[in-house]
Parts: structure tokens; C-alpha cells; sequence
């Protein structure tokens, strides 16, 4: 009976996997071929097999194609830290956004911006600067994960926290806009560009940064599922049931910070997606079983990204939004729903 | 020589005891460490259990029930002494070793969106599965046999969200059931329960105990405890007491937890009441259920029953449709309930204090 039951899980949970795959590959082609000129199905695919050496080619391994590697990272990368925050802060309202993570990369990023490395911007930095954008994003996360735990320690009301949040935000960016104002030009000038957002505007070293980054949260992140599902307990019973919540909470802390970090030092912020997608993917799943809400918010917030971008670009007009926009409008709906349930029935994550 | 006889079967008795001992406090220090500073909530602490046991922990409100469950359990730390856990310090344990050990329920609530029973139970399984916390066929064997045994089997795929607070209850027991412990510590475990579910509750644990398991719980549910524990460690504020229910009402342990002008504790049958105005004592003349019923209600107004014959009395019926009936010297009154007795009683005896009614079965 029970043996039944849970291969007929199991399959319930493999059929929405497949579905969720092949979503995702049929968005990201889609990414390719649509943007400002729409492209034929053959010469993308003549191009991606190096078959042809023609303007296609030139568009879609130089533009296209990075683009929608950078959609699919950054859709897994925001989706498995919001995932990562709401569980280790029992709190569903986490998010790196709304929770001010985002703020702090993007706190760690100005420094480097305005503040030390003059005369380099972002649109020349080699490899090495690329690394020293991104590192100073995780600590500027780190940062502010810290400061939210210790909050979290003495308050338990969610929407108090969340205000916290809000207000972390507000705080950072009034720095960095006393920072802006001692700033010169150029360094402004690149700064601004940063802080608009965007998939596109990644340098090939900064795509490799930002793929070695997301994939060692994402490594992270699988390992951590048993840790997760103890932690949906709280701390205590996660405790009792053997947990070492020291190390555990570290590990996924490091994690979301370099998820979110990553995200935050090349695409610039994001909203939305980290705080959505977990909530979507439990309920395409009905589960709060990690082993499951890991991969499927991964697939989840790729496909989301992905279909974010391919909005952004406003098929069939040359008209292109920004996507923070996007990702906004699909994520408050799924956020404003999440707050009206959980303020009905005070159910957590 | 029949003297030292005595002595070793004694010395004999106490040994065996040792060798079945599954935890033991030794002089343990439970508090608070803020900075520098620590706060100890108690006197250092001396108490043991045996396999099998069901031990009931009893004492006010913030007298440290839940913080000396916590240290146990390795929540918060020792601020001196020892806890042995199966002939160990638990302080040689790694977190892992002791939740093979030692499973714990508190009063605080799981709250987590589209989390299944079975889900809740499976992660009981933590300290026995690897990194991904899948199961092997003896966990799942381990896993359906904790949801069979709390009867929880058909709600196996119910959110915990939407369970009452017995069913939440029942599922976290059987999360530590599929733990596999030998240990179960339990704080408050009837606390959010109607009063079927209490008993409900005391009765899987007190099934689980003679299965071998040592349930360790702190309750305020005195009558729960006196008739169902096997030993109880009864917190006072300078020392911790342990025996069993019946040691300690002999000892009169019980009678320092309340303050005496009020609460009276009735050392025949284990039971606590408020001490009442004193109003005299009457005779009951009367058999059965009936009677015994009348005198509880006389109790609370004020009277003790008199072995003599005295008038004025007082008649209960013999069968329920009868009257109550209150014979003075130069009247008698007529009563359909005990409720209108009592009331009758409390209201006009005050007037005549000399008076001592007595009950008879008409």
C-alpha cells in the first residue's frame, strides 16, 4: 500500500519535472529567436552548430545566446537563495529583495564602483576586477543576512521584519547616493548604468564569472536539502532531530549569498523572482520537501527569467523594457497573494 | 545472619536498578547564560529514570520545567553537573548521537505550507539517512509503523497545517516515534488538548513506555500524573523530589506546592480542592452513588459528614427521580436536585449556624 503510494508520488512529481524541462527549453529557444529581429528556427540552429559564418551567427553567439544563459542563471540563482532565505528565516515573505540582500550587493558593488577602483567601469573590467565586483557583492549580502538573522532572533513577527527590510533598503541606497554625490562622472556614470539592470549588458568573462558562481550555490544548494527540510521544524527540533545548526545555517547562508551576490554584481537588482518562485514551485509540487523544492524552483525561476526577457524584448515591436519591470509585475501578484493567505492562516514558508 | 541476609537482597535490588538506569541527572545546574553572567534557575539537580518509565515533571509556572527539558535534550547547555544518557556524559555526545537517543516534542507549533503528515513523520528519520534524507526500506518500514501505531496512517497524506491540535499532536509523536529513540522528552504534551484528547495522549504514552521507550514529561495535569506516571521529579524551589505518585502524597511532598489556607490535598484519593468555609459537620443517611454525589456538593458548601445521629436531617432519594429532604425540629424542606440543595444550604445554614441537617434515603 504504501510502497504504491509513493511510486505514484514519485511519478506525480517526475511528470511536472518533465513538463517544468520541457518549458524551459522551449522558453530559452525562444529567447534566441525573438528580440529585435526575429530569426529563422534554421539559421539559429545551423548557427549554434557553427555551420554557418553569417550575421546570425554574429547575433546569436554574441547576443542571444549569452543572454539567455544569463536569464537562465540568474532566474536559478534569485529563485534558490529566496527558496534558501524563506526557509532558514521561516519567514515567507524572505526574499533577497525585499529583504534588502540585494541592497547590500548592491551597497558592496558601489564601493568598488565609486568608491576604490577609479577608471575602471564595468563595461571593461578583465576577469580579475569581475571577481572583486562579485566578491564584494557576497560580503555586501553577507551583511545584511547577518543583520537580518540577529533581527530575526528577537522578533518573530514576519511583517515587522519585512518592514525592517524595507527600510534596510531604503538606508543603503541613501548611502550610496551620498557616495553618488562624491563620486566623479565617469564612475557615476557606469555606476547608473549598473543599477538599471540588465541581462545583456555581460561580458563574456563576466558570464563565466557569473555561471562558476551559480553553480557552486547550486552545488551548495543540493547538498543542503536535508538540512532545509530540519530547518522547516525551527530551530529547536531541527536541533533535537541532530542538526548541526551552526554549521548548517553557515553553509546556506554562504550560499545565498553568493546566489544572490552574483546576481546582484552583474545584472544589477532584481526584483521579485527570489520571493515568488519557491511559493510557485510548492504549490505546483504541493510539497515542502527540499529534495523536490530545490530542482523545481531551479526550473521554476529559469523558466520564469527566461520568459521575463523574452516579454522584455516586446515581440514583434524593436521596443525593449527594462526587465526588472517584468520580473516585478509577474512576482508582487504571487506576493500579495502569499501575504493575504498567510495573514488569513499565519501558515510560514 | 538473617539481618545481612536482608542486607545484600537489598544491595542486590539497588545494583539491578542501576543496570536498567537510562538517564540520570547528576547534580545538574540548569539557567541562563546572558554575557558573562549566569542565571540558575534552581538549586543543582539530582533525579534518574529506568527503561520503560513514564515520568511525569511537576511544578509552577516558571519554576524551570521546560529549561530542564531543554538541557536534557542538549538545547540550551549545562551551566554545571552531569546528565549520563545510557551510562554516558551527554556531553561526549555529537548532536547526531544523542537525537539516536533522545527525541523531543515542545509546545511549539511546526508551521510549514504543504507539509504532508507522511513528510513531517519522514523527517524523524534525520539522524538515520544521508545527505539527501531518502529513506531505505527499513525506514520507510519505520516511518509507516509510526503513523500506524499513533493512528495516524490515514491522515498520512493531509497538510500538518489543516490537522486539529490532537492530530498535529499525535503526528509529531509519531515524527519521534520514527526516530527511533530510546528517550522520548515531552514538554507539556496535553497542553493545547481537550480533556479526551489528554487522556488520549497519556494513553500512547503510557502504551509507548511499556514498550520499553522512557517518556519524560512536564506536565500541569496533576490528576494525569498521579494516576499514570510511574515516577514523578516534582520541582519545588530548593530541591527537585522524585518518587513515585503514591511515595510522594506520603511524604506530603505535594503540600508545599500550594499555599495550605486555600488548596487542600486529599492525601485518600490524590485529589486537590479549595479549602471551603467551615460551617460544620452532618449526618448522611443514605447508600450508593447518590449519597457519595450529596456529599461532595455538602463538601463545597461548607460541611463534613458526621458519623451521629443528630436532628435536624436530611434525606437523599434512593432512586434519581426522588427529593432531597431536609427534616428540622419543626419543618422539613423538599429539594428536585442537589443543585437547589446546595443553594438552600450555603443561603440559609449561615443564618443558623447551631443547625446541623442531616440526609437520609427516603
Amino acid at each position: 500500500m504504501s510502497n504504491i503510494e509513493v511510486q505514484y508520488r514519485d511519478k506525480n512529481a517526475a511528470l511536472i519535472f518533465s513538463i517544468l524541462i520541457i518549458l524551459l527549453i522551449v522558453v530559452f529557444f525562444l529567447d534566441i529567436f525573438f528580440g529585435s529581429v526575429t530569426l529563422k528556427a534554421s539559421d539559429v540552429l545551423q548557427s549554434l552548430t557553427h555551420q554557418s559564418h553569417s550575421d546570425v551567427e554574429t547575433i546569436v553567439m554574441k547576443f542571444r545566446l549569452p543572454k539567455a544563459l544569463t536569464a537562465l542563471f540568474v532566474g536559478i540563482a534569485l529563485s534558490l537563495s529566496g527558496l534558501q532565505m524563506q526557509t532558514i528565516f521561516r519567514n515567507p515573505m524572505a526574499g533577497p529583495y525585499v529583504l534588502g540582500v540585494s541592497s547590500g550587493a548592491s551597497f558592496g558593488v558601489a564601493i568598488v564602483i565609486l568608491g576604490f577602483s577609479a577608471g575602471i567601469t564595468t563595461g571593461n573590467l578583465n576577469s580579475l576586477g569581475n571577481w572583486a565586483l562579485v566578491f564584494s557583492a557576497w560580503i555586501g549580502a553577507g551583511a545584511v543576512m547577518v543583520l537580518i538573522m540577529l533581527i530575526s532572533s528577537r522578533v518573530h513577527d514576519i511583517f515587522v521584519i519585512l518592514v525592517i527590510g524595507l527600510m534596510l533598503s531604503g538606508g543603503i541606497s541613501a548611502l550610496v547616493s551620498i557616495m553618488q554625490y562624491f563620486s566623479n562622472e565617469t564612475m557615476l556614470k557606469s555606476y547608473v548604468i549598473w543599477t538599471m539592470g540588465s541581462l545583456g549588458n555581460l561580458t563574456g568573462s563576466q558570464l563565466n564569472v557569473l555561471i562558476i558562481s551559480v553553480t557552486a550555490g547550486m552545488i551548495l544548494s543540493l547538498a543542503s536539502v536535508k538540512m532545509l527540510n530540519a530547518l522547516l521544524l525551527g530551530e529547536n527540533y531541527a536541533m533535537s532531530i541532530g542538526l548541526n545548526i551552526k554549521f548548517s545555517r553557515s553553509l546556506i547562508f554562504a550560499c545565498t549569498c553568493i546566489l544572490a551576490g552574483s546576481v546582484t554584481a552583474f545584472c544589477g537588482p532584481i526584483g521579485f523572482i527570489g520571493i515568488a518562485v519557491p511559493h510557485i514551485a510548492r504549490n505546483v509540487f504541493r510539497t515542502s520537501d527540499h529534495f523536490i523544492l530545490v530542482p523545481g524552483s531551479m526550473l521554476t525561476g529559469g523558466i520564469l527569467m527566461i520568459a521575463s526577457d523574452l516579454l522584455s524584448q516586446l515581440p514583434g515591436t524593436g521596443a525593449t523594457l527594462p526587465v526588472n519591470s517584468i520580473t516585478s509585475l509577474i512576482g508582487i501578484p504571487v506576493v500579495i497573494w502569499v501575504i493575504l493567505r498567510s495573514a488569513k492562516k499565519s501558515g510560514i514558508a | 545472619m538473617g539481618y545481612s541476609a536482608i542486607g545484600e537482597e537489598i544491595r542486590y535490588c539497588m545494583m539491578e536498578g542501576k543496570s536498567n538506569e537510562i538517564l540520570s541527572l547528576e547534580a545538574l545546574k540548569i539557567g541562563y547564560i546572558s554575557g558573562r553572567r549566569k542565571r540558575e534557575l534552581l538549586p543543582p539537580v539530582s533525579a534518574n529514570a529506568k527503561k520503560g518509565e513514564l515520568v511525569a515533571i511537576l511544578g509552577r509556572n516558571g519554576i524551570g520545567k521546560s529549561t530542564l527539558l531543554r538541557t536534557i535534550m542538549g538545547l540550551q547547555p549545562a551551566l554545571g553537573g552531569r546528565i549520563i544518557i545510557d551510562g554516558r556524559d551527554s556531553a561526549r555526545y555529537s548532536r547526531l548521537e544523542l537525537a539516536r537517543k533522545a527525541g523531543y516534542i515542545s509546545t511549539e507549533i511546526v508551521r510549514a505550507s504543504n507539509m504532508k503528515v507522511r513528510d513531517l513523520v519522514a523527517i524523524g528519520r534525520f539522524p538515520h539517512t544521508g545527505w539527501t534524507g531518502g529513506n531505505d526500506p527499513e525506514g520507510e518500514a519505520a516511518i509507516a509503523s509510526a503513523m500506524e501505531r499513533t493512528g495516524m496512517t490515514s491522515f498520512r497524506n493531509r497538510y500538518v497545517s489543516e490537522l486539529s491540535d490532537g492530530e498535529r499532536q499525535r503526528a509529531m509523536i509519531a515524527r519521534a516515534l520514527a526516530q527511533e529513540t530510546d528517550i522520548l522528552i515531552m514538554d507539556e504534551p496535553t497542553a493545547f488538548l481537550d480533556i479526551s484528547g489528554r487522556f488520549e495522549m497519556i494513553h500512547l504514552m503510557s502504551r509507548f513506555a511499556r514498550e520499553g521507550r522512557t517518556i519524560i514529561f512536564s506536565t500541569h495535569d496533576f490528576n494525569i500524573a498521579l494516576n499514570q506516571a510511574d515516577k514523578i521529579w516534582l520541582i519545588l524551589d530548593t530541591a527537585l523530589v522524585e518518587g513515585s505518585p503514591e511515595d510522594l502524597v506520603l511524604s506530603g511532598a505535594f503540600n508545599s506546592l500550594f499555599d495550605p489556607g486555600i488548596v487542600s490535598f486529599n492525601h485518600n484519593d490524590g485529589t486537590f480542592s479549595l479549602r471551603p468555609e467551615k460551617r460544620g459537620k452532618l449526618f448522611v443517611r443514605g447508600e450508593g452513588l447518590i449519597r457519595d454525589w450529596t456529599i461532595k456538593a455538602l463538601a463545597r458548601a461548607g460541611y463534613t459528614v458526621s458519623d451521629n445521629y443528630s436532628v435536624p436531617y436530611l434525606i437523599t432519594p434512593v432512586k434519581e427521580a426522588g427529593k432531597w429532604v431536609i427534616v428540622l425540629d419543626d419543618a422539613s424542606y423538599e429539594f428536585d436536585s442537589i443543585y437547589s440543595l446546595a443553594g438552600w444550604l450555603v443561603k440559609t445554614i449561615t443564618l443558623l449556624p447551631e443547625i446541623l441537617p442531616v440526609i437520609f434515603n427516603k
